[in-house]
């Protein structure tokens, strides 16, 4: 599904090449749950954000369900954030001035889902997290465990085939953040949507089936999870 | 879609309740601004534009030569209208319009009344059409006797009864049919009346006027061209039109030309004949004006949203990775400023309806909102458009061009769109500090007329219209000596014409040592005894006009300074001076130069000489010793008892001077107004940009305090930059400033110099102001608890 190949990102700061990633290769298949891990500044988020398009790689090339996306323009990026990625953000990232039915209905709006589809998929979603009862509340009516329950909604709402999820429990308590793992394990395992997580946590990280280690830029392990 | 983004829209502005008021407010000042200034220029652009031909009518202008110059006027031989319609091909109709400013009275019953008369041929109903309640077109102007009058002095007149067929008596003497009634002229036509009579009858009552040749200049005339006749054609054709027929004229030029009557009231001011602009001038400044202020507010939108947007990043970052594009994002950005701009034009719009009524008061004019035609909604409508779209599209650009990532990972704005912005902030500075020296050198230039010596004492001097009783010298003797006996007055003078307005002029008074070729322009006025006593006007060498010398009567002349100069006699007292058939003329007595007939132009050459006769007014020194009103109540009441059939209606002549600014006090009263609303948006501006550099340095300035800044070192170094910014317009307006401001003041014969004031109180005002803002401003983040800020991160 994803294929990076000789990735590489640098920072050129007066000459002196600053590199973040270095000569990634890996392949990432359906239904996978990775999780990038490795000590500050290594270049998770990086990756993270290569394999989301949000960045581009210096070098490389990257096929994204076997399309060329290193070069992608904006039109055809924009279509796959719509039909395929779904992000979740370590800061949850909702929008302030949206209910939780709203925020949750966003990605379905700029998809052109019709009303219908659009009100019975985010029933089906409020009513699997129980989030019924809060529908109409503001983001910063929540508690943080609550709001990236929305944004795992709201990533989910466009029925993505991954989830690109940087540190989504990084604000989070324990508790929270274990129930929000085993939600991704669920997903993953059920549903066979593809998750790749950034996590600095190696308990969060054997929820999934796939860690990749990464310092320096490098991916220095690649390791299969055993249950 | 649309409904949720207007949906965000309206909480995003809920939300933010400080920013959208400030938000709204600027805009709606400054809309309200723009379309009260739009609606005052449209006012003076729709003069005479109403009737049905009026592009096919025209003034016949007459260009002459007067003092060596080119002179310009209206009024034109009494004979050009008929032989013009005969000989002409290309005109239609032609009328004579007899001098405006005729004042007479009419009455019906106990029913007295001074009313504008004007005199008309009948085809002036036909080039200009009324709205007749009664009477016809045809018939209104058939008879000398017959009179047409408008529906207010019927209501005068008549009260409530039908006034057609009634008599009204014309100065107390002749006796006239009432033979149609019109409607109340609109107030924005040149040519006004309450009362309408025959040509005919006008040379009835002046004789003198069928005798007038090719060179008098007596009338006004209307001249209607044929609906194919060709412009260039009769405008070349009537070109030499008088001095074909009286080539004696050739010397003095008298050259006629077609002038539009629609251009008339724009277009007033004519030099070395050719239309030299007018009030059109003004009316492009205040359509730049308006222009001015609605961008200023426009500006004053993109800084404070973009300065908000800090807080809009993250949703733009957000909403991006879920798959909007950017036309939606900057959709959301448009939306929401077009709502704002509805609701600024709603509050801008019940400002100015609840406004006009005062506005028109101070500016003695009658604006009207007419809600029934539609360019008013187009404009309203295109301005909300506008203003949106203009206050939107800067926000919208760069709000919607956040790189996700970027934003997401916590935002850092760049310095980029922080000098647009700062650049934004100078142009609004400089335009607003243009305006504040603008308007400090229109208020001393007005003061500095208001001021000005006048060489006359304008204080408790008034003049009446001598008519009915007072033409005949021994009840004016005897008025004057009642008056005297009662205490009203101190002394009483006749007069030409009214003291604050023009009066008759002519080349042909020669003097000693005048050459033979010139052909000076000297005015003269009649006036009684005691000229000098009662105005107090000073005599600077000779003496006044005196009853104990039975020859000031007849032979004996004042000359004012400037005359004496224009002469370039040395010692003027004694010398003789011929003027047309009179017997030989004495100067003896010179007056002071004094400014009656305009505070901004030279004083002209003026003789005078005593003759009652001629004089159509009294003027009146009232005594200080009494009240004014008692004074007034003094003269009424004497008058009524020896002028029965003349109601006195006594006029202030310094009620007549302070006329004569209006056109000066507009400007000044305007460009004050919205000059300060200009300043007010700026600084609501600058407030908003003060938030966001206060948002953006939070930290920073917590930091600093942390480290051992005290209040006054942070304040400095927030304000330092903001200062730098309105120096900054400062080096541009003012520049910009002197020029305006020179090229305004070219038109004053007396006009203050440039002094280096206004600039400096600008300059002061602009940075006390901007100091004030922005301070209320980083106050509150200076004093601010640093580990608020420090806490997050």
């Amino acid at each position: 599904m994803i294929q990076l190949t000789n990735i590489e990102k640098y920072y050129a700061n007066k000459g002196v090449k600053n590199y973040v990633l270095r000569l990634v290769t890996t392949t990432i298949n359906q239904g996978e749950f990775v999780s990038i891990m490795g000590p500050s500044g290594a270049g998770k988020s990086t990756l993270l954000n290569i394999i989301g398009m949000l960045e581009e790689p210096t070098y490389g090339i990257y096929n994204f369900l076997g399309e060329d996306v290193t070069n992608l323009n904006e039109r055809k990026r924009i279509e796959l954030y719509r039909n395929h990625i779904g992000f979740v953000f370590q800061a949850y990232h909702l929008i302030d001035e949206m209910t939780v039915y709203e925020n949750i209905e966003a990605p379905l709006l700029y998809k052109k889902v019709g009303s219908a589809e659009r009100a019975s998929r985010i029933a089906d979603l409020l009513d699997r997290f129980n989030m019924v009862a809060k529908k109409d509340l503001f983001p910063n009516q929540l508690s943080g465990g609550q709001q990236q329950l929305v944004g795992i909604a709201r990533a989910l709402a466009a029925q993505p085939s991954i989830i690109l999820a940087d540190e989504p429990t990084g604000n989070l308590q324990s508790a929270q953040a274990e129930e929000i793992m085993s939600l991704f394990k669920k997903l993953n395992e059920e549903e066979g949507i593809t998750i790749i997580q950034v996590t600095h946590s190696e308990k969060n990280a054997q929820y999934g089936s796939r860690i990749l280690h990464i310092a320096d830029g490098l991916i220095k392990e690649d390791m299969a999870v055993v249950a | 879609m649309f409904k949720l983004n207007l949906k965000i829209a309206l909480r995003n502005l809920w939300k933010h309740k400080g920013f959208t008021l400030i938000n709204v407010g600027g805009l709606a000042i400054g809309m309200a601004c723009c379309l009260m200034l739009l609606l005052y220029v449209n006012y003076e652009w729709s003069f005479d534009k109403q009737y049905k031909n009026a592009d096919k009518v025209y003034f016949a202008t007459l260009n002459l030569k007067y003092n060596g110059k080119l002179a310009t006027t209206m009024a034109v031989p009494n004979k050009l209208a008929n032989a013009a319609m005969i000989e002409l091909p290309g005109i239609k109709n032609a009328a004579r319009i007899s001098m405006p400013g005729n004042f007479r009275l009419f009455s019906h019953d106990q029913n007295h009344f001074k009313l504008e008369a004007l005199s008309a041929d009948p085809s002036f109903l036909q080039i200009l059409g009324q709205k007749f309640i009664y009477g016809n077109p045809e018939t209104a102007l058939a008879e000398p006797n017959n009179v047409l009058i408008n529906a207010s002095t019927a209501k005068k007149l008549f009260g409530n009864q039908n006034p057609l067929g009634q008599l009204i008596t014309y100065d107390n003497k002749v006796s006239l049919k009432v033979s149609a009634v019109i409607e109340d002229l609109p107030k924005n036509q040149t040519i006004r009346f309450d009362v309408l009579q025959p040509w005919a009858f006008y040379e009835q009552e002046n004789p003198a006027e069928k005798g007038y040749g090719w060179g008098a200049i007596t009338c006004l005339t209307l001249l209607q061209l044929k609906d194919n006749a060709d412009f260039t054609a009769t405008n070349a054709a009537i070109k030499n039109f008088i001095v074909n027929k009286e080539s004696d004229l050739k010397e003095m030029t008298y050259q006629l030309f077609l002038f539009p009557l629609a251009k008339f009231h724009l277009y007033d001011h004519f030099e070395n004949g050719k239309s030299a602009g007018g009030k059109i001038d003004q009316l492009r400044l205040f359509v730049f004006l308006a222009i001015c202020v609605l961008f200023i507010a426009c500006i004053n939108y993109m800084n404070l949203s973009t300065a908000k947007s800090e807080k809009r990043a993250r949703e733009v970052g957000v909403r991006k990775a879920l798959g909007s594009t950017r036309n939606t994002i900057m959709g959301q950005f448009m939306i929401e400023s077009l709502l704002l701009s509805v609701i600024a034009m709603a509050i801008a719009f019940i400002t100015l309806e609840l406004s006009l009524p005062y506005f028109n008061n101070l500016l003695n004019i009658s604006i009207k909102i007419d809600y029934s035609s539609y360019p008013f909604w187009v404009l309203l409508l295109s301005m909300i458009l506008i203003t949106g779209l203009l206050a939107g599209s800067y926000p919208a650009f760069y709000l919607s061009s956040f790189i996700p990532v970027k934003v997401l990972k916590g935002f850092k704005s760049s310095t980029g769109s922080l000098s647009i912005r700062k650049t934004l902030v100078v142009l609004q500075f400089s335009l607003s500090i243009c305006m504040i020296i603008s308007a400090i050198v229109i208020y001393s230039q007005i003061q500095h007329l208001k001021n000005k010596p006048l060489g006359f004492d304008q204080t408790a001097l008034a003049q009446i219209d001598l008519e009915g009783e007072w033409t005949k010298p021994e009840k004016l003797a005897l008025f004057k000596n009642e008056l005297q006996r009662s205490g009203a007055i101190m002394a009483a003078t006749e007069y030409a014409g009214s003291f604050t307005g023009g009066g008759s002029i002519t080349s042909d008074i020669s003097w000693p040592g005048k050459p033979k070729n010139d052909v000076s322009i000297i005015h003269y006025r009649s006036t009684g005894f005691d000229f000098a006593k009662t105005t107090g006007v000073k005599i600077v060498a000779g003496r006044d006009l005196d009853p104990r010398f039975p020859a000031d009567t007849a032979t004996s002349l004042l000359l004012n300074q400037t005359a004496v100069k224009a002469m370039g006699l040395k010692n003027p007292v004694g010398t003789v001076i011929h003027w047309g058939d009179n017997p030989p003329l004495k100067v003896i007595g010179v007056v002071q130069d004094y400014s009656n007939e305009s505070l901004a132009s030279k004083i002209q050459p003026t003789v005078y000489y005593y003759n009652i006769k001629t004089s159509r007014v009294l003027l009146l020194k009232l005594s200080p010793a009494q009240s004014l009103s008692t004074s007034v109540e003094a003269i009424k009441s004497v008058s009524t008892r020896l002028n029965p059939a003349y109601p006195v209606e006594v006029k202030m002549i310094s009620q007549g001077m302070a006329e004569k600014l209006q056109s000066e006090k507009l400007l000044s009263v305007l460009s004050n107004l919205f000059g300060s609303f200009a300043i007010f948006i700026s600084c609501l501006g600058l407030l908003g940009l003060a938030l966001y550099t206060a948002e953006q340095r939070s930290k920073e300035i917590s930091i600093r305090k942390v480290l051992g800044a005290n209040l006054s070192d942070i304040l400095v170094l927030l304000n330092k930059d903001f200062m730098k910014l309105v120096v900054i317009s400062n080096v541009i307006a003012i520049p910009i400033a002197y020029i305006l401001v020179a090229k305004w003041l070219e038109k004053y014969d007396y006009k203050i110099s440039i002094n280096p004031w206004p600039f400096l109180l600008a300059l002061f005002t602009s940075v006390l102001i901007a100091l004030v803002t922005v301070s209320m401003q980083t106050f509150k983040v200076a004093k601010a608890n640093a580990v608020d800020a420090l806490k997050y991160e």
